[in-house]
């Protein structure tokens, strides 16, 4: 099922070549045992990070559609690199200090990307080459950030706390603030998608092939409808994501909306995802609960309720309490 | 011509033609109001032929005006932003039409195509019956072959519009030694005829739309068989494929503003004010939109590289946020929402009325185990 009718042609054979890399090289389990990563060949061979950067800077000027498709899988295999904020700070940056754009496209620098409000738990910071802050009016690069890092709940995403040390660099007001902050919530949004897909296909897979009372499970109709339910909540989820990755001028009302959609259908899938795996669902050798931790990890760290509630403000043009 | 153009053209014409004796129409009918105003808008569907509305996406060969999708969807927006009332014709001009351009014979298009654009003859539909609901297959309605044409003998169902159609497309059973999908033939049945009997069922909203249709020996001709006989299922099955959402769009205006009055609801009774009905606002916005972005994506989507999941997501996605907006509109009004004065309010009709998206055209049930088995292949609950 790798066919995603929403896909252009360009971004079939994307989805495709980007998939078959990483069941090669960072399957999920290879990834955790070996701390081996496929850094180099989706930076530097097949130049992720430059997918919706203009040419002017280096990028291929691609689209940020199609960023998004590569992140969509490597949420899939709960990618065990910093692809995703180092994509995205290369898309912000070329608009705000494109001569730090280079390092980030040939996988010789990653970049994390810190919102203000959640300092003290920044993924990726550690091991991060650059880190951008995003406060409610700045775009900041913090050159002397001192990261700690922490033991995060989700072993797939490393953590740390981010402390500014010294003068951070402003590279944008507001509107670059707000931009850079759109941009992440929509390439989390992708990989939300992707990784939820992920965790429906593995448990469509075990319905089908285990059986209790002499049938597969997939036959009792109870268990059926709560796949389809949640079905229905990832192709909502991804239709969001995908309007988001349009970049359209209402953005700021779209990428919200989509991290808040894919984070709880994400949830959702990851813990259904246990349930309907039963007993070995709960067991640390199986992938459910690392599904389930990054679900769970991104909902906590950017509140849907919170984002739902900036979008229908940002539609309604009404002032966003404490944004 | 150019989208924009496109639009401009349906914009003009709806306000030069949506005023004066069809001002009253002008947000009326649709789901749980079909009785409103009936003969304007007979009247207001032959008006919309003579502008060359009817059969805006069929092929020009059989009188259409071979309309692209994006077109289509633009024509459907700016009629639900005119407030256009309901089509009394719909599955006349949605699925017998289609039906008949996709399996019919030539004497059939040249028969019945010409009445559906010109909004002179009225369509209704005879699936559903009593023992077949969700298992459409059960059907039990027969009709036998004899020298005068199909004598048809049944019960139908849930048939809206049943009591002003001219025509019924008919799901029957042909060959009675036949079980489930097999032995079935798609008929056309004449409604004006000593065999057929309408009774309006009343509903829980008080008013009637849909009624039950008697067929006891009605009569059809001989050729008004739409693809071979026994091959009924085929053919309604395929009907049930034109459904591909380009009125989605449209439906969805009148969502918003139905969302826009609960709103106002809230606003008038002060609970406006109140965060947990805040969020329950801000949670059917934000379903609203995914909507909007789900209706946007699958017309974007390449059809053949489909499973075909997209109408049965769709159509779970927008029944049960429907309905979830009936019950945020009674919520919304605070107490004073139990009171009727004279009629069920708009939002009052809207709580009750909601109640049947997720039953019919494929109750929320049924669109699961198409999930289940069409998309993923899960095995069939043979217990």
């Amino acid at each position: 099922m790798t066919g995603v009718p929403s896909d252009t042609a360009d971004q079939r054979e994307l989805r495709s070549s980007v998939r078959a890399l990483l069941e090669a090289h960072a399957p999920l389990r290879g990834q955790l045992s070996e701390g081996g990563s496929p850094w180099e060949r989706l930076t530097a061979e097949m130049g992720i990070p430059a997918l919706a950067v203009r040419e002017e800077h280096g990028g291929t000027g691609a689209t940020f559609a199609d960023l998004a498709v590569a992140l969509e899988e490597a949420g899939r295999t709960l990618l065990r690199a910093p692809l995703l904020p180092t994509a995205v700070a290369a898309v912000v940056l070329q608009d705000v200090a494109p001569q730090l754009v280079g390092p980030l496209l040939d996988g010789s620098s990653a970049a994390a990307l810190a919102l203000s409000s959640t300092l003290d738990t920044v993924p990726w910071a550690p091991g991060a080459d650059l880190v951008l802050v995003v406060t409610g009016d700045a775009l900041l690069l913090a050159e002397q950030a001192q990261v700690v890092p922490l033991e995060p709940l989700d072993p797939t995403r490393p953590l740390g706390r981010v402390v500014v040390a010294g003068d951070a660099r402003r590279l944008g007001g507001p509107e670059e603030a707000g931009r850079a902050r759109d941009l992440l919530h929509a390439a989390l949004a992708a990989e939300c998608v992707g990784a939820a897909q992920r965790c429906l296909e593995l448990t469509v897979a075990h319905l089908k092939t285990r059986e209790q009372f002499g049938r597969p499970l997939g036959s009792f109709q109870a268990l059926r409808h709560r796949v389809a339910d949640l079905t229905v909540l990832v192709e909502a989820a991804r239709s969001s994501a995908w309007y988001a990755a349009r970049l359209g001028p209402d953005l700021p009302v779209a990428a919200p909306l989509a991290l808040a959609t894919a984070a709880d259908a994400f949830t959702a899938v990851a813990g259904e995802m246990i349930q309907l795996h039963g007993g070995i669902g709960f067991t640390w050798e199986h992938d459910a609960h690392l599904y389930f931790k990054r679900a769970w990890t991104t909902a906590l760290l950017h509140d849907p309720r919170a984002l739902r509630r900036l979008a229908f403000a940002r539609a309604h043009d009404q002032e966003v309490p404490g944004a | 011509m150019t989208l924009e153009r496109f639009r401009a053209e349906v914009r003009t014409w709806l306000a030069e033609h949506l005023t004066g004796r069809f001002e009253p129409l002008v947000g009326s009918g649709g789901p749980g109001r079909e009785h409103e105003h009936t003969d304007l808008r007979r009247e207001w569907e032959r008006e919309l032929a003579s502008g060359g509305w009817i059969g805006l996406g069929w092929p020009r060969e059989v009188g259409g005006r071979g309309a692209s999708l994006e077109e289509q969807v633009v024509f459907h927006e700016e009629y639900a932003r005119a407030g256009g009332p309901a089509r009394i014709n719909h599955l006349g001009e949605q699925l017998a039409g289609p039906t008949i351009i996709a399996f019919g014979t030539q004497e059939q298009k040249d028969r019945f195509l010409p009445g559906i654009l010109a909004g002179t003859d009225l369509w209704c539909q005879g699936y559903s019956e009593p023992g077949a609901g969700s298992d459409l297959a059960a059907v039990r309605t027969r009709a036998e072959r004899r020298e005068n044409g199909w004598h048809v003998t049944g019960q139908k169902v849930w048939t809206s519009l049943a009591h002003l159609a001219d025509w019924c497309f008919v799901l029957a059973r042909t060959d009675p030694e036949s079980q489930r999908h097999k032995g079935l033939s798609y008929l056309l049945v004449p409604m004006h005829q000593d065999g057929v009997e309408v009774r309006p069922i009343v509903q829980l909203t008080g008013t009637s739309e849909f009624n039950e249709v008697f067929f006891d020996d009605a009569v059809t001709a001989a050729d008004n068989v739409v693809g071979e006989p026994g091959e009924g299922w085929r053919v309604a099955m395929g009907t049930l494929a034109f459904e591909r959402g380009v009125s989605t769009l449209g439906q969805q205006v009148g969502f918003a503003r139905e969302l826009e009055d609960v709103i106002e609801a809230a606003r008038a009774s002060g609970l406006a004010d109140d965060v947990a009905l805040q969020d329950r606002v801000v949670e059917a916005w934000a379903g609203l939109q995914v909507l909007r972005h789900t209706a946007v994506r699958t017309l974007s989507s390449d059809a053949a590289a489909s499973t075909g999941v997209e109408a049965s997501v769709s159509k779970l996605l927008w029944a049960t946020w429907h309905r979830s907006l009936g019950e945020l509109a009674m919520v919304a009004q605070g107490p004073s929402s139990v009171v009727v004065h004279g009629g069920l309010s708009p939002l009052q009709n809207l709580f009750l009325f909601t109640r049947s998206d997720t039953i019919y055209g494929g109750s929320n049930e049924v669109q699961r185990n198409i999930i289940a088995e069409r998309h993923w292949g899960l095995p069939r609950d043979r217990a």
